[in-house]
């Protein structure tokens, strides 16, 4: 009893909230590429640009914005939110390699995102060295100002989950049901599932398959950078190396556990986000910590043996389109 | 120029270009540190190809990229995806560790073997889950054979910091296994290479793994080219519809292929951990599995191509490591450079891939419709 009671302790599912939100936006961004017929493995590594460029764009910015009278420490409210575009812009730019790679050259989607991880990696230590002088760590940052739920912040058992709550939360609930709106009932969403699942098809009718295709893609990269912007900004106030943790691999888990749509995604990276915060969470077990802090990944791997079965990806999903040879 | 000769120096262009490629965005990054791209490089080849002690460092290091760069490629050459050939080798040369260090008593003819078998045995078993969650479950293998590096990390942090930590060094920082038995050792190439009159450092820990990995390389060139299996394994990764109406056991044979990959990648660590350092600790050399996937994408999956593949990444480690030290170039650089490079050739390949197919579709066209045209034409 006193275990369940452990599992469902207020503080523990309000942090997993705060840990779903990475790997909701990522899972969302894989449904708009996936949809149109774009594997991205690349996710994890676009999310690596984002931790790095959203927190030093925030550092940057903070430092050239001093707070006129506060007391030292204290940053200026544009800084993140700086941040936070600058990280969707190097989410979009770095996800465009993944584009040109995969959609204009036709090379092999699942060897194009292994690539683009591998880039991540190196250019994150190099921009570190450059900018900070060490290749793992920026300095420390202050993220949004926290911000409470009205009404439900006075019920004295939701207070955990209702006050402070980072803006990004709700934002990202947003683009979610905006996610929803776009691709069922938008002609930008009916065009992109269309050259998802039946590219020729969508071709003859006078789509731009190609440009369909770039638009999954980078949109996919502003999530993944966003959500790695969420990550180093708001989760670690500060970007450390290696801080993604493989949640891109994860949130890819999550859409297909969602059945590649937005709502679907949200239930698997809740769970994920359970798992994830409860890894953080060493509550008096006789597990060793090493594998408390795989509980994200191997619930990953169990979601994912279960649940396949019914998979319903798109159509063309993963298979380069090209005119001539078809 | 006859096609063919146009063909073939293409295919040979395609690295080359690449590497260029790579060396011209590298030396946009070097410029905008400040620095002289063409010292940079001057000064990497100096270091690499004038100093003993670089080659052999660069043949040690071509080791272990040997294993993982084949590794990858078997999967890859089945259509399959195994991106865990990081977790499969971490597990592998942990297994080869406790038989290195537990097992006494034994003459090194049998307790070598023994170590690297359970190496293998690690290896493979860690590939196992992935492709039998793929093949019974649909469970996509980058995924989960991503999720199982993680596991493998943590189970091998567990097992060392927790189980098997040498009781004497408890109280100090250092976290590692007791010390191998010699019977478990990789011998040594320096002697053997000092008879033929072939002088290498005398610290250098360069040893009989590396002509193993050529070895097992032509071996699965072989394996694939010519025989039954091989043509099998050609069979489902081109065409899986046709390969199952012939006949051919799709899922037999991606498993076999997906634990032979596995079972390789279980012999990475082995040249650093029986070879040099005779005990496992907890700086053990990562990343090895994720620099075979780019070995594996630079050799276009031909075990062949893995050698002299694995011999540029590591000759551009070292590299590194001296235009690091020499002119303050952070490394990292060179990691750049790497990426991009294999962006740019498995674009170059994609490209003449599809031009081959061009030349042949049009030839074949024009065999067809003007056949004397076409003789009179090879035979000018």
């Amino acid at each position: 009893m006193e275990l369940l009671a452990d599992l469902l302790n207020m503080a523990l599912l309000a942090s997993g909230v705060r840990l779903t939100v990475p790997i909701l936006l990522t899972a969302l961004g894989a449904v708009y590429s996936e949809r149109g017929g774009v594997v991205n493995i690349g996710l994890e590594g676009i999310m690596i640009m984002g931790t790095f460029f959203g927190a030093s764009v925030t550092h940057f910015v903070a430092l050239a914005l001093p707070v006129p009278g506060a007391e030292a420490g204290a940053t200026h409210a544009i800084a993140p939110v700086v941040g936070m575009l600058a990280a969707m812009a190097a989410g979009v730019l770095f996800s465009l390699i993944h584009a040109v790679v995969a959609v204009t050259f036709r090379v092999n989607q699942i060897i194009s995102g292994v690539v683009l991880n591998l880039l991540a990696v190196g250019l994150a230590r190099f921009l570190n060295i450059l900018f900070f002088g060490v290749a793992t760590q920026s300095p420390g940052i202050s993220g949004f100002q926290p911000w409470s739920v009205p009404v439900l912040r006075d019920v004295p058992a939701l207070a955990p989950i209702a006050t402070g709550v980072s803006p990004v939360i709700p934002s990202a609930l947003i683009l979610l049901g905006l996610g929803h709106w776009v691709l069922l009932r938008t002609v930008f969403g009916l065009r992109l599932r269309a050259v998802g699942e039946h590219p020729l098809a969508a071709d003859t009718l006078g789509i731009n398959v190609v440009a369909m295709r770039y638009a999954g893609v980078l949109i996919s990269g502003a999530l993944a950078g966003l959500a790695g912007g969420y990550l180093s900004i708001e989760q670690g106030r500060g970007y450390l190396e290696g801080m993604t943790q493989g949640r891109g691999f994860i949130a890819l888990a999550a859409m297909i556990f969602g059945n590649w749509w937005p709502f679907g995604a949200l239930g698997a990276a809740a769970l994920f986000g359970y798992f994830d915060a409860l890894s953080l969470r060493v509550v008096h077990t006789r597990i060793p910590y090493q594998f408390i802090t795989v509980l994200p990944h191997i619930a990953t791997i169990f979601v994912l043996a279960g649940f396949m079965r019914r998979a319903e990806p798109p159509a063309a999903d993963g298979i380069p389109y090209t005119k001539e040879e078809t | 120029m006859s096609t063919r000769i146009r063909l073939s120096v293409l295919q040979a262009a395609a690295p080359l270009l690449a590497i260029a490629f790579g060396a011209v965005v590298a030396s946009g990054i070097i410029l905008a540190i400040g620095k002289d791209p063409l010292e940079v490089y001057g000064l990497m080849l100096r270091f690499n190809l004038t100093r003993s002690d670089s080659v052999a460092a660069i043949l040690l290091k071509a080791t272990p990229l040997t294993f993982a760069g084949l590794a990858v490629a078997l999967s890859f050459r089945a259509n399959l995806w195994n991106i865990g050939a990081e977790g499969q080798y971490a597990v592998g040369a942990f297994a080869a560790a406790l038989v290195a260090f537990g097992v006494h008593g034994l003459p090194a003819p049998i307790h070598l073997p023994l170590a690297v078998l359970a190496g293998v045995a690690g290896g493979a078993l860690w590939a196992l889950l992935p492709i039998v969650l793929k093949l019974r479950r649909g469970a996509h293998e980058v995924i989960t054979s991503i999720m199982m590096n993680y596991i493998a990390a943590a189970l091998v942090l567990y097992l060392l910091a927790d189980v098997f930590r040498d009781p004497t060094q408890a109280g100090t920082p250092r976290v590692r296994t007791p010390l191998f038995e010699d019977s478990a050792r990789i011998p040594l190439l320096r002697p053997v290479l000092q008879l033929v009159g072939i002088g290498i450092p005398e610290h250098s820990a360069l040893n009989w793994f590396l002509p193993l990995g050529v070895v097992l390389c032509l071996a699965a060139a072989y394996l694939l080219a010519r025989t039954r299996f091989g043509y099998e394994v050609r069979a489902v990764a081109l065409n899986p519809d046709a390969a199952e109406v012939a006949g051919i056991r799709i899922a037999r044979t991606q498993f076999y292929m997906f634990l032979s990959s596995g079972a390789v990648a279980g012999l990475v660590g082995l040249s650093d951990v029986l070879g040099f350092f005779g005990y496992f600790d907890i700086d053990f050399p990562k990343g090895l599995g994720f620099l075979g996937i780019s070995v594996a994408l630079l050799a276009r999956n031909d075990p062949i191509g893995v050698v002299p593949a694995a011999l540029l990444l590591a000759f551009l480690d070292r590299g590194a490591q001296g235009v690091q030290v020499f002119s303050g170039v952070p490394r990292e650089v060179i990691t750049i450079l790497q990426a991009v490079i294999i962006l740019a050739i498995v674009v170059g390949y994609e490209l003449v891939t599809r031009y081959v197919r061009a030349q042949r579709k049009r030839e074949a066209e024009l065999a067809v419709v003007e056949p004397s045209y076409v003789g009179v034409e090879e035979g000018g």
